[in-house]
């Protein structure tokens, strides 16, 4: 047996919080160990074991046979989908997004079904934010709003904040008031100084209050309509909040909850934290969880303009959040042909049972395991971060390196372009035969 | 294509003193070579301006700051839709987007070489997010690009400044640059963006100081624009300074310059900082005084950083200048903090002409022009998006170059704060074909150090831009008959039709190993980024030379 080796200072993309300290141990040609994940992590890494299937129709296939046919079939599409999933370098994203934008198709990632709230929210008023460093260097008052670190984010307690010592922190834990907020069963799980509760419908009503207390500074005398409770606590919260030199809230961009998703709760969040730094600094950080969601985002807005929910049917890419979201599309069967990249493990159950009922194209890492993508063409790949290198952003966008631990997979990325190369060459010779002669 | 002799047009080539003479200029192999055998491809250029391609020294169009930007406007992108160019190429992929004031990459890479501009600059990459620029710059094609890190907040720098330990500054700077693939050490409102982080609002002078009275705007730039300067780096230190955009901050302009005197150093968007305030402490122009200064001291460049009215979108690592701009104007603010080393503000603006202070603002910009009696040394920008697009420069370029054509803008205005501006004067300067070459071109690119760049002598990269005269020069300039990029024919009859990659600009500065110990325990004190993942592996191309040390 071969000595294992041990590759340090990998990108692990089991969450948003993207530790980049991992040494991952491997054996021959499996991962045993990655040392400093945490759980979540570990599930990430796994064994490093992946599938490499091609089959078009059920059938296995070669390589070129199945992206001629995958870029066939989509070219023949007359309302085609490409669907990012997480799980994807953004070099793989950003080929995606050129096939997209070739083949006029519509365009979403996992954003619009897990975070698009949060999203408008910050597009229609802006963000007072920060990157994950400023938290955990300056932060001296931090809020946790409801958010389950501990399940979620394992080691961003020690990684980020309220943990780790910094540079305007210098006793670590001890230099910050930490509040956690509970709101019905969701728990903030961290290590706190004080420890709030409020049921979930009376959440709004003590942000909008929070924020009152925070621009009125005096607002003894408003909100007689609520509970004597309610306005204790957001009071003492406002009073708490303004005493921090740095203050941070922290919540989550994509509660499981699906009903604590709504626009005015995230809208709230972010004024609030816009209100704070009126009368000191404050950073609001909306956690991202796994699989470089915050680099989908960051790719499709750089060559878009838009995070999500985009549709390139007019030959220039249209914003469709609204009605026009993956889901929806499926949904309406405005789709005819679905090109899915990255881990479709990692697609909302809502979305993947709509596929089944679509001719699809599925290209990434375990794609010959999806039940709804059997009938179609599928392309297993290498996981962008295991079995190929590249770029990915964590839940702040800062960027850091993926690596490979692993060789001898596809790289998804790669085999995008070369379906790419396919769907602009059978689009080349169907516009050859009609040159437009205005004759002017 | 291979060789390319261009025939028969007016050369305009400041930097070997070519003033219109008409000759032939001949491409071999992406650069300009002495002579072409007679069967070499030609290219009819009679009656056209041929002039080497466009720089840009100082625009914000490949970052994850400019990214904050174009999140934030999808209501003007679904205004300006850009569609996918007719690419002659089979290999080239074309790209649609979204234009407006901050377009997306691929349609920023079209739009520049529509415009005739080969080489572009992002002036502001905080060094933790340079590898977002560089996947951005990689999708934007055409154009040659590169960016300036941001240095004059960073934690660590300023740790060096306060035990006034210069050398290892120098030795800092340059891993940095090295480490990141940037071009050029940047300086926006040093100490200033600190003081935001830590909850300061007021103004910063040149002597106030950051918690230590010895780290101050004053000792930050000293130390960067010596480290530039000592590391002998293509382009000098890009320097923003402090106050930008509050009225009275010619004070600290001039300040400033003074304290670097006999010193090798740029400042950008000069038109931000060069406000007085009259007794009664109202806004107006101190462009003489700024001029006055540039004018008279060889070392110092700059550029202008001109408004233009119209929409706008500020981008700035200058985040209280944009918590200021969000609480007067109520548009609406997107601020990030990035960790330890600098800030982003965003927020979208519109200069309107009956606005006094925008008006101002678009008197100062024409005043330094104006004033300038070297274009080698003031050069042309908008500071992109932040005064206007770089779409306008058509229109700027015609606003220099004919005086009844301004004299007419002039009389739209609103004249309320103009009153002492050297433009109501009667300034009647007109820059001439060969001015706009130096000050759109030839200039960046000697400023910028670029020694392929800006002129058309046998070695120079063939980039090239070849006008139609038109008496509107406005649209003269903006719709050039033919551009061509590293002796690729990129836009051909006016028609964008080869979008090939741009090269990346960049330097790697050598430095003493040794400065990495330290810098490595610091990582791991305060750091969320391991030590070996912050430096880039693969930045695309090979440097360029920095002189030798």
């Amino acid at each position: 047996m071969t000595q294992p080796s041990v590759t340090g200072n990998v990108t692990c993309l089991g969450c948003g919080c993207a530790c980049d300290d991992i040494e991952v141990v491997v054996a021959g040609d499996r991962i045993v160990d990655a040392r400093n994940a945490c759980q979540r992590g570990r599930q990430w890494f796994g064994d490093g074991q992946v599938p490499s299937a091609i089959r078009v129709d059920g059938a296995d296939a070669g390589l070129e046979q199945a992206v001629s046919s995958a870029a066939t079939r989509l070219c023949e599409a007359a309302r085609p989908l490409v669907y990012l999933a997480p799980g994807l370098s953004c070099e793989a994203q950003r080929e995606a997004v050129a096939v997209a934008d070739l083949l006029r198709a519509r365009l979403d990632s996992i954003t619009s079904d897990t975070a698009l709230t949060g999203m408008l929210a910050s597009q229609e008023h802006g963000s007072a934010s920060a990157t994950l460093g400023e938290l955990r260097n300056r932060a001296d008052v931090i809020l946790f709003w409801g958010i389950d670190l501990e399940a979620r984010y394992p080691r961003f307690a020690s990684r980020y904040a309220p943990g780790p010592v910094g540079v305007y922190v210098p006793d670590g834990r001890r230099s910050r008031t930490v509040i956690a907020m509970d709101i019905g069963q969701a728990t903030a799980t961290v290590d706190s100084d004080v420890r709030v509760a409020i049921e979930p419908a009376d959440e709004l009503a003590t942000l909008t209050t929070l924020e009152a207390c925070v621009r009125s500074r005096d607002a003894s005398n408003n909100f007689a309509s609520l509970a004597e409770r309610l306005r204790n606590t957001a009071r003492e919260l406002a009073t708490a909040l303004l005493a921090g030199r740095y203050t941070a809230l922290v919540y989550d961009a994509e509660p499981d909850d699906r009903s604590a998703r709504t626009s005015a709760r995230f809208e709230a969040l972010a004024s609030l934290a816009q209100a704070l730094n009126d009368r000191t600094r404050c950073a609001a950080f909306a956690l991202r969880a796994g699989g470089n969601r915050s680099g989908a985002d960051s790719v499709l807005v750089a060559q878009t303009g838009y995070p999500c929910a985009t549709d390139f049917a007019r030959g220039y890419p249209r914003y469709v959040p609204h009605a026009g979201t993956a889901l929806d599309a499926l949904r309406d069967r405005n789709v005819d042909a679905v090109l899915v990249v990255g881990e479709p493990t990692g697609i909302p159950g809502n979305l993947a049972a709509s596929l089944s009922n679509v001719r699809t194209v599925v290209i990434g890492p375990h794609a010959s395991t999806a039940a709804w993508g059997a009938h179609g063409i599928v392309i297993d790949t290498g996981v962008d971060g295991i079995h190929a290198s590249g770029t990915a952003l964590r839940t702040d966008e800062v960027p850091l390196p993926l690596r490979a631990t692993l060789s001898g997979q596809r790289s998804t990325a790669e085999t995008i372009r070369a379906v790419t190369s396919n769907v602009r060459r059978t689009l080349q010779n169907a516009h050859a035969s009609s040159p437009v002669a205005l004759g002017l | 294509m291979n060789q390319l002799r261009i025939t028969g047009g007016s050369v305009y080539d400041p930097a070997n003193a070519v003033d219109g003479d008409v000759r032939d200029i001949c491409i071999e192999g992406g650069r300009v070579v002495a002579s072409l055998p007679d069967s070499a491809p030609r290219l009819d250029a009679r009656g056209m301006v041929v002039m080497p391609g466009g720089v840009d020294m100082h625009c914000h169009v490949a970052s994850s700051s400019v990214n904050v930007a174009r999140r934030l406007l999808p209501e003007e992108h679904s205004r300006h839709p850009a569609t996918a160019p007719l690419l002659d190429s089979a290999t080239e992929v074309p790209r649609s987007g979204a234009d407006g004031t901050v377009p997306t990459t691929f349609t920023t890479g079209y739009r520049y070489a529509g415009l005739g501009y080969t080489t572009v600059f992002d002036a502001a990459v905080a060094p933790i997010m340079a590898r977002t620029a560089h996947s951005q710059l990689d999708d934007t094609p055409i154009v040659d690009g590169g960016f300036f890190a941001l240095l004059g907040n960073d934690e660590y720098l300023l740790r060096l400044v306060d035990s006034s330990d210069r050398e290892r500054a120098r030795e800092y700077a340059a891993w940095v640059l090295a480490s990141v693939g940037a071009y050029a050490i940047k300086i926006v409102n040093p100490a200033g963006v600190e003081l935001w982080k830590r909850g300061t609002k007021d103004r910063t002078d040149l002597d106030t100081a950051l918690g230590s009275r010895r780290v101050t705007p004053r000792a930050i730039l000293e130390t960067l624009v010596d480290a530039a300067n000592s590391l002998q780096l293509p382009h000098a230190a890009h320097i923003h300074c402090n106050n930008l955009g509050l009225p009275g901050n010619s004070v600290t302009t001039l300040a400033t310059m003074a304290a670097l005197d006999g010193r090798r150093a740029h400042f950008t968007h000069l038109q931000f900082h060069s406000y007085g305030t009259t007794p009664e402490g109202r806004w107006r122009s101190a462009a003489r005084e700024i001029m006055a200064y540039l004018n008279t001291h060889q070392h110092v460049s700059g550029d202008v950083g001109q408004v233009m009215f119209g929409p706008a979108t500020t981008i700035t690592a200058d985040a209280p200048v944009e918590y200021l701009l969000h609480k007067s104007s109520g548009r609406k603010w997107a601020n990030v903090d990035i960790e330890l080393e600098t800030g982003c503000g965003v927020v979208p603006h519109e200069y309107r002409d009956r606005n006094a202070v925008a008006a101002l603002q678009w008197a100062i910009g024409l005043e330094l022009f104006l004033l300038s009696s070297d274009p080698w040394r003031l050069v042309l920008s908008t500071d992109h998006p932040n005064g206007g697009s770089f779409k306008s420069y058509p229109e700027l370029i015609r606003l220099l170059m004919d005086r009844a054509y301004r004299d007419e803008q002039i009389g739209r205005v609103e004249k309320k704060l103009l009153a002492g501006s050297a433009l109501t004067d009667g300034l009647g300067r007109e820059y001439s074909l060969s001015e706009i070459a130096i000050i759109t071109r030839a200039g960046p690119a000697r400023l910028l150090g670029l020694r392929h760049k800006g002129h058309l002598a046998v070695g120079a990269d063939a980039d090239v831009t070849i006008y139609v005269p038109d008496d509107n020069r406005a649209t003269m300039f903006a719709t050039p008959r033919y551009v061509v990029k590293g002796g690729v024919l990129t836009v051909e009859e006016g028609h964008l039709r080869r979008a090939p990659a741009g090269h990346r600009l960049y330097v790697r500065p050598s430095y003493d190993q040794s400065v990495t110990h330290d810098i490595e325990r610091y990582f791991d004190q305060f750091g969320t980024v391991r030590f070996a993942n912050y430096p880039i592996a693969g930045v695309r191309g090979s440097p360029l030379p920095v002189g030798a040390r």
